[in-house]
């Protein structure tokens, strides 16, 4: 008889920055392939055809934006030490994505509900009274910007729900946000929606076709739906 | 805004940036305080092409076990970044450590396909070095080509220093060596440098040599200029393939490129001797590895990579004289370690059940087969050997293994093709169909489907058809237009290649020095990236030619007289210019060659030695 194996799921908390902010969210998930097959862990492999190890990843990041808190859940066919798998990953990985935390789970990734930023964008004549502005364009009722659709029209969305704090602050040459924006799975909103959205309403910045330049996002932290850290 | 802010502004706004950003799991890193020559290793296409080089990999390697000596990659930025390089004054940058390419002491390309040719200027220009060898000073860079289009490098002779013919790993080392030690004696200049390079067999520099031109356009031989430069230069081979270093370590890209898996390469050469084939002729002698060396290195990538996939290649994976010895021993640990085997196209005469069951590749994805002409008569002319009875067999076995789609491969405008060989292509697609439909029903899986793809022949130096005309492309787009009207069957696809790629194609192989000019006029003109179709402009290229004067016709519509001086006649490949002409007149006869596994045509390549169990001495 086969001995049916029962998989445990390990928890994975690393960062993401520098160079590596640029790798897209599909390319991570090869990556991540090949990092968790060289560290030669016990993985649970998916069923079927083409059998992957088994990863879920929490609000998967888009190209551009660094985190020094991503999730991902591991499935492995038995249980290991944390402190050994943590060490196997790292000696795998470069400096710019490094595992900063292991263990066995008692949430669902599901439970991420909010993810706290630092959002940096070069503003020429950044002052106070301009910071003043976006963050009462962030406050309103209702925040109306263009998010492209699935069949690549845009459409006009309201992101005021998925804003929870907002604060701006100006710099020498920036603007700087510190804001908390929705994570959730069903209702992620892109920190570069708000970016784009203040760069319109406020005039920071006129040329559109290169909405990605001059900006820096970092994501700091997650939150579950009560506003306790998640874990 | 400081450099730093600049480069990043500019990540944020090109398509997939992480190709330029490095920092690769694997990438080696030296002080380059401690190192004696900086080696820069150009690949003149993009990152993810690049990557996938096995030829990279293996140089790299080699040139980085040698402590003196730290070896970087450089890439041609796509052209939205080029754009923004330009704009912001950004140089070409090597992907360790980010230094200008015009900082390092050699830097090297390496020349994989003619069309690659602007790219490589594109990439010497956004580096800030002059493009013509002789405009280079003393204190610039080296700049060195190697590849498979060093076998005829003339076009571009105006804009390298030198080059590595054949198989690198021995000269390309010993080439730094030379530069290192006469940096250290203080007998380093320039001239002396290239003038003692042209010493090592294998290196060929272009500047030694006179070069004439009859009046009706075609060549005298070449003069060299000085006693000790040879008068043809000799290819070099790795003699023991086992002995041979091979990576162990693959540097890991972080996004995805072409071939993203291990590649083992299997043997070097090819026992058939198709008469289109450059490869099959200037990879000779046969020299294959050893099932042990295979395996440990597999196992030793695989570990240090974690692919899920290993891919052997060779010219003809099929002949290789161990393959079930070889799948076997692989087998043994890759199921379960979840790692798959692929095969790139076999053979039809080689294609089993029990290869069918190995093989992921082919158990999972749709089957290729090359029979490359349509009749048996051609298949003759080009020494392809294989039959349509061997194509019934092997889709027979394909459908019966529940497989509905095959791919075939064809080649238009071959010499001697005439309409009767077109209808061929047609008539073997539909016997597919019907192999299909004579099955059982029960004996097949549902829904079958043909994809044809068709080429177009370009004659390639060092092959049997060197000197033969290629069609004018508007013969070749009269043969695709007919191949489309023979077939009527809805379930076989037909995709062919553009003729104008082939056509310019074709000027370069067979190209000799005074199409540099033309290649300038194009970059001049904006040519970049041309291999990629979004980036080639025929138009501009015929521009270019017309402003360098230079008649393209002279170089593929004419058939080159068997008595005259070839552009590529400096370099000696192995294969001798007499058996060339014997298969070229067997072709003319309809006759066909055996492979060097039944029979020697004494092709001429067991002058170079090498560990082969086919080639008599």
């Amino acid at each position: 008889m086969v001995q049916e194996v029962t998989p445990v799921t390990v928890r994975i908390r690393f960062f993401k920055t520098g160079n590596l902010q640029y790798i897209s969210h599909l390319d991570l998930v090869r990556t991540m392939n090949r990092i968790v097959t060289r560290a030669a862990l016990p993985l649970w492999y998916t069923e079927g055809f083409n059998p992957k190890p088994k990863m879920v990843f929490a609000a998967p990041l888009s190209i551009g934006t660094e985190s020094l808190t991503e999730f991902m859940d591991l499935r492995l066919t038995e249980r290991v030490e944390p402190a050994l798998v943590m060490e196997a990953l790292n000696r795998n990985l470069t400096d710019d994505m490094r595992v900063t935390e292991v263990y066995y789970p008692e949430t669902r990734l599901t439970d991420l509900k909010w993810l706290r930023y630092d959002i940096t964008i070069d503003t020429e004549g950044a002052d106070a009274a301009l910071a003043e502005t976006c963050e009462a364009l962030l406050a309103k009722e209702q925040v109306l910007t263009e998010k492209k659709g699935k069949n690549g029209e845009f459409r006009e969305v309201d992101i005021r729900p998925l804003i929870r704090t907002t604060k701006v602050t100006a710099e020498s040459g920036a603007l700087r946000l510190f804001c908390i924006l929705s994570g959730d799975a069903s209702a992620f909103l892109n920190p570069e929606l708000v970016i784009r959205y203040l760069k319109k309403t406020a005039g920071i910045l006129s040329d559109p076709c290169i909405v990605r330049e001059g900006y820096r996002i970092v994501r700091m932290e997650a939150y579950r739906e009560d506003m306790t850290p998640f874990r | 805004m400081t450099e730093k802010t600049h480069l990043s502004s500019v990540l944020k706004s090109v398509e997939k940036p992480g190709r330029y950003t490095g920092g690769e799991y694997n990438r080696v890193m030296k002080d380059k305080a401690a190192v004696k020559c900086r080696f820069a290793f150009c690949f003149p296409d993009t990152y993810e092409i690049g990557m996938s080089n096995l030829g990279v990999r293996i140089l790299y390697d080699v040139l980085n076990r040698d402590p003196d000596i730290w070896c970087e990659r450089a890439y041609a930025p796509w052209t939205d970044m080029k754009e923004r390089m330009e704009t912001y004054g950004l140089p070409l940058t090597a992907v360790e450590s980010g230094d200008p390419v015009s900082d390092f002491d050699i830097v090297g390309f390496s020349l994989h396909y003619e069309l690659c040719y602007p790219t490589f200027l594109g990439m010497l220009k956004l580096a800030g070095l002059p493009l013509l060898s002789s405009e280079r000073g003393e204190d610039g860079p080296i700049i060195l080509g190697g590849g498979p289009c060093t076998f005829n490098s003339e076009p571009v002779a105006d804009f390298f220093d030198l080059f590595n013919i054949g198989e690198g790993e021995e000269v390309l080392h010993e080439i730094v060596r030379l530069y290192i030690r006469m940096k250290e004696d203080g007998a380093y200049t320039r001239t002396a440098f290239l003038r003692a390079a042209a010493g090592i067999e294998g290196v060929y520099v272009p500047s030694l040599y006179e070069v004439r031109y009859h009046e009706d356009g075609t060549l005298y031989p070449y003069v060299p200029k000085y006693p000790d430069v040879p008068t043809r230069v000799r290819k070099r081979i790795v003699a023991d393939l086992d002995e041979a270093p091979y990576p162990e370590k693959l540097v890991l890209p972080y996004v995805e490129t072409v071939h993203d898996r291990i590649v083992l390469e299997v043997y070097r050469g090819c026992i058939r001797g198709c008469r289109f084939c450059q490869a099959g002729m200037i990879y000779r002698p046969i020299r294959e590895k050893s099932p042990e060396t295979l395996c440990k290195s597999a196992r030793c990538l695989y570990e240090n990579s974690g692919y899920d996939e290993i891919s052997l290649i060779s010219l003809s994976i099929s002949d290789y004289s161990r393959l079930p010895e070889l799948t076997d021993k692989l087998l043994a640990w890759t199921d379960e370690k979840r790692v798959s085997l692929s095969l790139p196209s076999l053979r039809l005469d080689s294609f089993s059940e029990e290869l069918m069951k190995k093989v992921s590749s082919v158990r999972t994805g749709g089957l290729t087969f090359a029979p490359e002409a349509g009749t048996q008569r051609l298949r003759d002319v080009i020494n392809k050997n294989v039959t349509e009875a061997d194509l019934e067999r092997a889709v027979g076995i394909a459908f019966r293994g529940g497989k509905s789609n095959v791919k075939l491969y064809f080649m238009n405008g071959l010499p001697t093709e005439t309409l009767v060989d077109i209808e061929g292509i047609a008539a073997m697609s539909k016997k597919v169909i019907d192999c299909y439909y004579a099955l059982p029903k029960e004996e097949r899986p549902r829904g079958v489907g043909v994809t044809i793809s068709v080429a177009c022949f370009v004659p390639k130096p060092f092959t049997a058809f060197q000197w033969e005309k290629q069609d004018t492309f508007e013969a070749l787009a009269e043969k695709q237009e007919h191949l489309r009207q023979c077939i009527t069957d809805r379930r076989i696809r037909y995709t062919y290649h553009d003729a104008k790629t082939s056509f310019i194609e074709a000027v370069f192989t067979r190209g000799d020095r005074r199409l540099s000019r033309a290649i300038l006029r194009a970059v001049e003109l904006g040519a970049y990236l041309d291999a990629w179709d979004e980036c080639f402009d025929f138009d501009r290229w015929m521009q270019a030619f017309s402003d360098a004067g230079v008649d393209p016709a002279f170089y593929t519509t004419r058939g080159f007289g068997l008595d005259e001086v070839l552009p590529w006649d400096i370099i000696d490949p192995g294969v001798t210019k007499e058996f060339l002409l014997r298969e070229r007149a067997k072709a003319y006869r309809e006759e066909t060659t055996p492979s060097c596994a039944e029979h020697c045509s004494g092709c001429g390549a067991n002058r170079l030695g090498g560990k082969t169990r086919w080639c008599r001495k």
